[in-house]
Order: C-alpha cells, then sequence, then structure tokens
C-alpha cells in the first residue's frame, strides 16, 4: 500500500516560518544567530526536552513542556509491571510442571514444593493486579479523561483475564496428568504385587486369608503415604482454581465482548456524547424534583407559620 | 489483497512506531472508515485508549500532555481549521498527522506556520479513504448522491464537489491497491465520463509521480458506470441474507439499527454488527437465500442449545473448572445465536406484514420474463390489494413502466393514475421522471435481454429450463458487464476508453465504480464470480450503497431541484 511522507516539507516550512518570525520578536543582534541554530537543534529533539539552553527566547510558549502524567498513570504502569513478570513467572511454572511430572523414583516433593511456590506467587500477583485495576475506575461525570481512565482499565482487564485463564488452563492440565499418574503409580505398585504374590495370594485366600507379612504393610503404607500425599496437593490445586475463577468473574465484567456493538468505535463515540447528555439531563431533572420537592414545601411552610406564631407572641406580649 | 486488508494495514502502520498512550482523532468520514475494520479491543491492544472526533477535542481545555495525538483526518479545509486552532493551543504532549488523501502544498504551509510550539512529529498521507465494507466492495457513503442525475448547469460546483470526491475515493482505493489501470467510461453518462476523465488527469498527469507503480504484464482495469444503467435491481426486493437486511432493515457501515423497526421489547439489543470478518455465521450465510437460512440458524440454535444443557449439568469440581473455562466462548456464541435469531424473526414479520412473497413475485416477473399483458393483470391486481404499502405499489408500477415503456402507452397511463389514486404521499411525475432518466433511449446495457437476439434466445431457454427459486432469479446486468469483460468482448462502442488509454488482452484485476451506488445484490454477485476462479479478480464501489428506499430517495430529491429549476428558468 502506498503512503506519502511529507514530514520533511513540513519542517521545511516550520523553520522557515519560525525564522520568519524570530527576528520580529527578537530585538537584539547578537543572540539572532544563536535563535537560528536553537531552532536547528530543537528541531531534532523530540519535544520532550523542553527548555532549550541556547535560547535567550523572548516567548515562554517557544518550548512547550510536558507536564507531569497524572497519578492514576503510575497505577497503570505498575499493573504492566505485574502482567510482565506474571508472563515471566508462568514461564518458569510450566518449566516446574514438567519437571515435577517426570516419573522419578524418589521423592520429588521438592518439585512439587516448588510448583506450588510458583502457583501461589502468581495468583497473588494477580489478586494484587486485580485490587489496583478497580483504583483506576473514577467516580467523575463522563469527561475525555475518564473515558481514557476506562479503556486502560478495560485493556489491563483483557489482559490479566487471558493470563488467569491461561493459569488455569496449565493447572487443570497439570491436575490431569497428576491424578492419571497418582492412579498409575498405584496401579504399577499393586501389580508388582498382584503379580509377585499372586500364587501366594492364592494360597492364602484358600488357607483362610492371613495377614500380611513386613514386607507387603510396610510397601502398603508407604503406597498410603504417597497417596495421600498426592491428594493433599490435588487439593491445593483445586483451590487456587477456584480463587482465579472468582477473580475471572470479577474482570469479566470489565472486559469487552469481541464482535458486538459495544466494541465498534464509532458506538462508543456516540455513546459518550449521549450519556453526557443524558447524564445532564438527569441532572437538570433531579435539581427540579429537589426544590419542587414536597418535603421542601413543608418545610418552608413549617417556617413561615413559625415566623408568625413568633410574631403573634410578640404583639401579645406588647399589646397585653 | 482485499481492501479490508489494505485500510487495517494502514491502520497497523500508524499506530506500531508510535509508543506510550495514544489518543485518535477522527472525523466524521474517517471514523467509518476505521469503525468498519478495527474494533476498539484492537486499539486498546495497540495502547490507544482514547479516541475522540475532531471537533470534541477542541471543545474542552483539559491538557492531556502525557498523550501522543494521531490524527486520521481527510485534508479538507474545515479540517485544516481546526488543527490550526489545535496546534496554536496544543493539549497533547505530540501530534503524529495522517491524512488520508492527498494534501495541497497550502494546507501544509497553513499547518507549519501555526506550528508555533513544534509538537508535530509527522505528516503523512496514508489513503484509507474508503469505506470498505467487505474485501471486494467499497463505498464513500455520500450524502448528497442525487446529485449524479442532474445536468451539470444545474448546481455546477455542486457536481464539481462530488466529482472531486469520487476522484479522491477512487484515487485511494487504487493507492491502496498500488496500481495505476487503464480508464475506461459509459459513453451515455456524462457524469461518468467527467470522472473518469478527471481521475485520468490525476494519475497520468497531476500526480503521474506517485502513481507510477511497478507495471505488470497487463493493466488493470477501472470502469466508470452510472446506476441509471440498471435501475432495476435497487427497485427489486431481495432474499438473500445480507442484501435482505439492508433492504428492510437497513444496514450502515455493517451496524444494523433495530430501533427503526421499532417492536422489540426494551432489553433486546438495539444495535448489532453484521460484519463478514468478525462474524463466521455470517460469512457463510450472507449469500444464502431466506429458506436456506432458517434451516441453518436452526441448526445453530440446536447447536447452542446442547451447549447450554451440558452447561447446566454441573456436578463435579471439574465440571465447574471447564464451565468457567468455556464461559467467554459460551457467552459469545450465546450472543450471536440471538443476534440471528432476532433479526430473522424481524424480517419474518415484515415479510408478513406488507404482503411481500406476493409482491416479490410479481417484481421478479417484470424484472425477467415478458408478456405484457399479464403483467399488466398481476401489477393491477396488487394495486388494487388493500395490504400492499405504498412503497410497494410505486416499486412495481417502476418496474412495469421501465419494462413495458414502449408497449401499450394506455393501460401505463392507466397505472399511473391507478398509482396516483391509491398512494395519498406520491409525489406526482416521478415514474415518469425515471423514464426520463433511465428509459429505453438512456440505457446502454441490455438490462431486459431483449435488444440483441443472443440474449433473447438465452431468456427463451431459461423460461423453458425454469428456474429454482422464484424469487432470486433476477441478475443485475453488472453480470453481463463482468462477463463480456471476462471474455475480453466490453465494446468499445459502449464503452469507450478515456484518451489514449489502450487495454492488450484481458486485465486481471478490474475495479468498477459506479457512479450512484451500488446494492448489496451486486456486491453478491461479484463475491460470486471471484470465487469461480477466472482468473480475474473484481472489484465494486460506489458513491453509497442503496436500497429501494435510497434510490427512491434521490429520485425525489432530483426531481424536486429540476423542478425548481425548471421554474427558475
Amino acid at each position: 500500500m502506498a503512503t506519502r511522507n511529507r514530514t520533511t516539507v513540513y519542517r521545511k516550512h516550520r523553520d522557515a516560518c519560525k525564522s520568519a518570525r524570530a527576528p520580529l520578536s527578537d530585538s537584539f543582534g547578537g543572540p539572532v544567530i544563536e535563535m537560528v541554530s536553537g531552532s536547528f537543534a530543537r528541531s531534532n529533539h523530540s519535544s520532550y526536552a523542553p527548555l532549550s539552553t541556547n535560547d535567550p527566547g523572548p516567548s515562554s510558549d517557544d518550548a512547550f513542556t510536558i507536564g507531569l502524567p497524572p497519578a492514576w498513570v503510575d497505577d497503570s504502569e505498575e499493573i504492566t509491571f505485574n502482567i510482565q513478570k506474571v508472563r515471566d513467572k508462568m514461564g518458569e511454572l510450566a518449566k516446574a510442571h514438567s519437571k515435577a511430572l517426570m516419573p522419578t523414583f524418589g521423592d520429588n516433593r521438592g518439585d512439587q514444593r516448588v510448583v506450588e511456590m510458583l502457583t501461589h506467587e502468581i495468583t497473588d500477583l494477580l489478586r494484587k493486579s486485580e485490587k489496583r485495576l478497580h483504583n483506576l475506575s473514577t467516580r467523575g461525570g463522563p469527561s475525555q479523561e475518564s473515558n481514557l481512565r476506562k479503556n486502560v482499565q478495560r485493556s489491563l482487564a483483557t489482559d490479566l483475564q487471558s493470563l488467569s485463564m491461561e493459569l488455569r488452563r496449565k493447572q487443570s492440565t497439570y491436575l490431569k496428568r497428576l491424578q492419571q499418574q497418582k492412579e498409575g503409580q498405584d496401579g504399577v505398585d499393586l501389580e508388582f504385587n498382584m503379580n509377585g504374590k499372586m500364587s501366594r495370594l492364592d494360597e492364602d485366600e484358600e488357607l483362610g486369608g492371613m495377614g500380611f507379612d513386613e514386607h507387603q504393610t510396610v510397601k502398603l503404607k508407604e503406597g498410603q503415604h504417597v497417596s495421600a500425599e498426592r491428594e493433599r496437593e490435588i487439593q491445593q490445586v483445586l483451590g487456587s482454581v477456584n480463587d482465579l475463577a472468582q477473580i475471572m468473574k470479577d474482570l469479566s465484567a470489565l472486559v469487552i465482548d469481541q464482535g458486538t456493538i459495544v466494541d465498534r468505535i464509532d458506538y462508543n463515540i456516540q455513546n459518550v456524547s449521549s450519556s453526557v447528555e443524558e447524564g445532564y439531563k438527569q441532572l437538570q431533572k433531579a435539581e427540579r424534583t429537589q426544590r419542587e420537592g414536597a418535603m421542601v414545601k413543608c418545610a418552608t411552610i413549617l417556617l413561615i407559620l413559625c415566623l408568625i406564631m413568633i410574631v403573634l407572641l410578640i404583639l401579645k406580649n406588647v399589646l397585653f | 489483497m482485499g481492501l479490508v486488508t489494505s485500510v487495517r494495514d494502514y491502520i497497523n502502520r500508524m499506530l506500531q512506531d508510535i509508543s506510550g498512550m495514544k489518543v485518535l482523532i477522527l472525523d466524521p468520514e474517517t471514523v467509518s472508515n476505521v469503525s468498519i475494520v478495527y474494533s476498539q479491543s484492537e486499539l486498546l491492544q495497540k495502547e490507544v485508549f482514547l479516541v475522540e472526533m475532531i471537533d470534541s477535542i477542541s471543545a474542552s481545555n483539559e491538557s492531556m500532555s502525557h498523550l501522543k495525538a494521531v490524527y486520521l483526518v481527510r485534508p479538507t479545509s474545515e479540517n485544516v481549521q481546526k488543527l490550526r486552532y489545535q496546534l496554536a493551543n496544543p493539549r497533547f504532549g505530540e501530534y503524529h498527522l495522517f491524512f488520508s488523501n492527498l494534501l495541497k502544498d497550502t494546507q501544509i504551509h497553513i499547518l507549519a506556520d501555526s506550528d508555533e510550539h513544534e509538537v508535530v512529529q509527522q505528516v503523512q498521507e496514508f489513503y484509507a479513504d474508503f469505506v470498505a465494507g467487505d474485501p471486494y466492495h467499497f463505498t464513500l457513503n455520500m450524502a448528497s448522491n442525487h446529485l449524479y442525475m442532474l445536468p451539470a448547469v444545474v448546481d455546477p460546483s455542486g457536481l464539481q464537489r462530488y466529482s472531486d470526491r469520487v476522484v479522491d475515493g477512487i484515487a485511494a482505493v487504487f493507492l491502496a491497491l498500488k496500481r495505476r489501470p487503464v480508464i475506461r467510461y459509459q459513453r451515455t453518462s456524462d457524469t461518468a465520463k467527467r470522472i473518469a476523465q478527471e481521475t485520468a488527469k490525476l494519475m497520468y498527469q497531476q500526480e503521474s509521480g506517485l502513481f507510477d507503480f511497478r507495471r505488470t504484464e497487463s493493466s488493470p482495469l477501472l470502469l466508470v458506470i452510472d446506476r441509471r444503467d440498471d435501475p432495476v435491481t435497487p427497485l427489486l426486493n431481495q432474499w438473500t441474507y445480507q442484501a435482505m437486511v439492508h433492504e428492510l432493515i437497513g444496514l450502515q457501515d455493517n451496524k444494523v439499527d433495530l430501533r427503526a423497526i421499532g417492536s422489540l421489547p426494551k432489553d433486546q439489543q438495539v444495535e448489532v454488527v453484521l460484519s463478514s470478518e468478525q462474524d463466521a455465521f455470517f460469512k457463510s450465510n450472507m449469500y444464502e437465500n431466506f429458506g436456506d437460512i432458517g434451516m441453518n440458524i436452526k441448526r445453530m440454535v440446536d447447536d447452542f442449545q446442547q451447549v447450554a444443557k451440558s452447561n447446566q449439568n454441573i456436578q463435579t469440581v471439574e465440571d465447574m473448572a471447564r464451565f468457567v473455562d468455556n464461559y467467554p466462548e459460551y457467552k459469545k456464541m450465546q450472543g450471536n445465536v440471538s443476534k440471528h435469531v432476532t433479526l430473522v424473526t424481524e424480517m419474518s414479520k415484515l415479510v408478513e406484514a406488507r404482503k411481500l412473497m406476493l409482491v416479490s413475485q410479481t417484481e421478479q416477473d417484470l424484472a425477467c420474463n415478458g408478456g405484457q399483458g399479464a403483467a399488466y393483470e398481476a401489477v393491477t391486481d396488487l394495486l388494487n390489494n388493500e395490504s400492499v404499502s405504498d412503497i410497494d405499489r410505486l416499486r412495481l408500477v417502476m418496474l412495469y413502466a421501465l419494462r413495458y415503456e414502449k408497449e401499450n402507452p394506455v393501460q401505463l397511463m392507466q397505472l399511473f393514475n391507478k398509482l396516483a389514486s391509491r398512494s395519498p404521499k406520491y409525489k406526482q411525475g416521478l415514474v415518469q421522471f425515471l423514464l426520463k432518466q433511465a428509459g429505453v433511449e438512456k440505457r446502454t446495457g441490455d438490462l431486459f435481454g431483449n435488444r440483441d437476439l443472443l440474449n433473447i434466445a438465452r431468456n427463451m431457454a431459461r423460461g423453458l429450463k425454469g428456474v429454482e427459486n422464484v424469487y432470486t432469479q433476477h441478475q443485475p446486468l453488472l453480470f453481463q458487464t463482468m462477463e463480456s469483460i471476462t471474455r475480453g468482448r466490453l465494446r468499445d462502442v459502449d464503452y469507450p476508453f478515456v484518451g489514449d488509454h489502450f487495454q492488450q488482452g484481458r486485465p486481471q484485476e478490474v475495479v468498477i465504480f459506479m457512479v450512484g451506488g451500488t446494492t448489496y445484490e451486486e456486491s453478491r454477485c461479484v463475491a460470486l464470480q471471484n470465487s469461480t476462479n477466472s482468473g480475474i479478480r473484481f472489484i465494486l464501489g460506489g458513491t453509497a450503497v442503496l436500497n429501494s428506499k435510497r434510490f427512491l430517495m434521490d429520485l425525489e430529491e432530483a426531481q424536486r431541484i429540476s423542478r425548481s429549476g425548471s421554474h427558475m428558468v
């Protein structure tokens, strides 16, 4: 697709206009040269380099100063930073998940702890960000500034929601595979026992079921331990799944549904202007209602009666 | 590359190099251009957190210097003035100006002069100056569309503005496609000729450097034709989804405003979006006829009910987790289903109330088949029918008049009188005005297939074979035009080249611009033609997208002006 850049032509004109304007406003002969070179220097900087030191500039608005952004921008920047941290940690979590799921003979409690810790951190970050997000909501009437804040809030809410969904998906797959492994492992244990002791069990049953011998008891207890461990982990993961579900529910109220009318730019522009008008009308109506309120009428009548009574009282005292 | 992709690419390029929080400022025309291809959530992803109109920017004085302003506006003198005021007292930290068409040097001077604070970082021309509703269909959404019907002497400055806007739009399309075409126009239309010549002047003389693109083996073709060559298509009632929605309710920038119907309960959606890019169901059904749509919607509702039932069956924690996971998609599906069901329900109600099945059958007969006597009987019957609305009566008489203009003038007169007596709001002489504009002498193409022997034979064969659907048997004249281009047999006599342009062989890309407006039936025709892989890609564009209401409105407006003009003369 073709485009055409007119910036160089524009800049040339702008500088020409500037130099045409400058000699008129500056009466000194000397600084004229500095003025010209100052303007060249400035046209190369972005406007974030305001007060140029070469410029004895008579008019202060030659250099456009940038005001500080409002406070809520800090909130939004912090949330963005948190989102980035969450993304990094999700990468680590994926690695930890795969490590914890690797079948080992030993005890992989250390890996599971890492997984737990990471999941906790991520959930904490998400919850903190969500709380901060509510700080961005405004209470003031519809203005361009509040529209801006609303849109920033929406965009961050979308990001947070997609991150929490991703986390939940990862957790549920981890959970599923963990469960499979648990059954598999116990099954494997049982299988070993079965295979090894098949003939003996038959004998035992025939003989009327004696107790297990030492070796088998120890094995059984270990198996129980392991499954209890797994049970606990699964519960924890479920707990965090529920947490995230809660966060998601809160966020989904803020996020835009794609493909609907609310996602159209022209609808949003129209709505702002119409809602401002609506708000104004409502305010007027409220004012009117308040003024004509029955309460107000009663109060005024009562006041008037009181005044009349006082006057009568004074008159009574004066006359008698 | 479709037109939708081109405009999206422009917007992406505009926003990608500017970092930080941005505010996007549009004017009333570019807001349509942008909204139809880009969604609010996509803008938010690009860190555009505020969208404003160029008028409301100057209304407020609050300084938001932590934002960077990105302007996408048309290079009109009003916009340049508004920019001047804004640059003199800038509200934002940086200004990035993108104009949707060619800037004049004087305009650049004016802007540079007022930029005392030097807040403007770039000034570019990004040619997104058209509304790309579908990949091969664009419109210019012009307000005073009726001007093309009037001779130049009536309103020369108005016609000049009209012509300029069209030339700008066509130039933007070709700049977006990076092509320079060979130009042909319809001989019988003055407006088309004028537009074709001015476009040629722009592309080959005034801005020949800008349009000097890499030559392909066969130049693309721009064909400028006039709506009045085919007045039948906008008058017909439609039965394919997109066209039907526009005809019965109204589709503006891919949005449907259901408030026009006024019979919906309070909590229903008031405006819905019908975009083939965002709605997969719409994309696969937009060219299907009404009966098939009904069946497909029923299938969609059944699928949805199954999903809903399984969602109600939540027993374990896993079910809960799965439900929460799938909730966004479920909500989206629900919204989509309810949208299509509402639309189809409303349209069915309108069809029933206006007896459109009956009316449309006669309309299609008038447009496609012969038999003057039978046609007269049918139209008279419908005129006498009380439940037929005024606008439908008018359309029937117009279609009859266009077809049997020269046969049996007595009966034609009787129909005019009957129409005037039955329809109190009918503007006298509108049908005659239409005949004057688009009658058989004015038309180039063979609208009813009864001019040349080959077409007559083809029609007879079709009549004998019978049609599968009586309601969609009409083919717009555009179909024949496209066929002629595909076969390389577009007659020079009827569609001459501008100046000394010449085309060897067949073009591979053709842009057909219809002065006076296109219809969705024609855009469907183009889309179906493109899907046949004939080796030629067609793009259709117009000054507006017509339905019968809009076409009649343009006619009435033109008639009113020509009447008042003749009084003055």
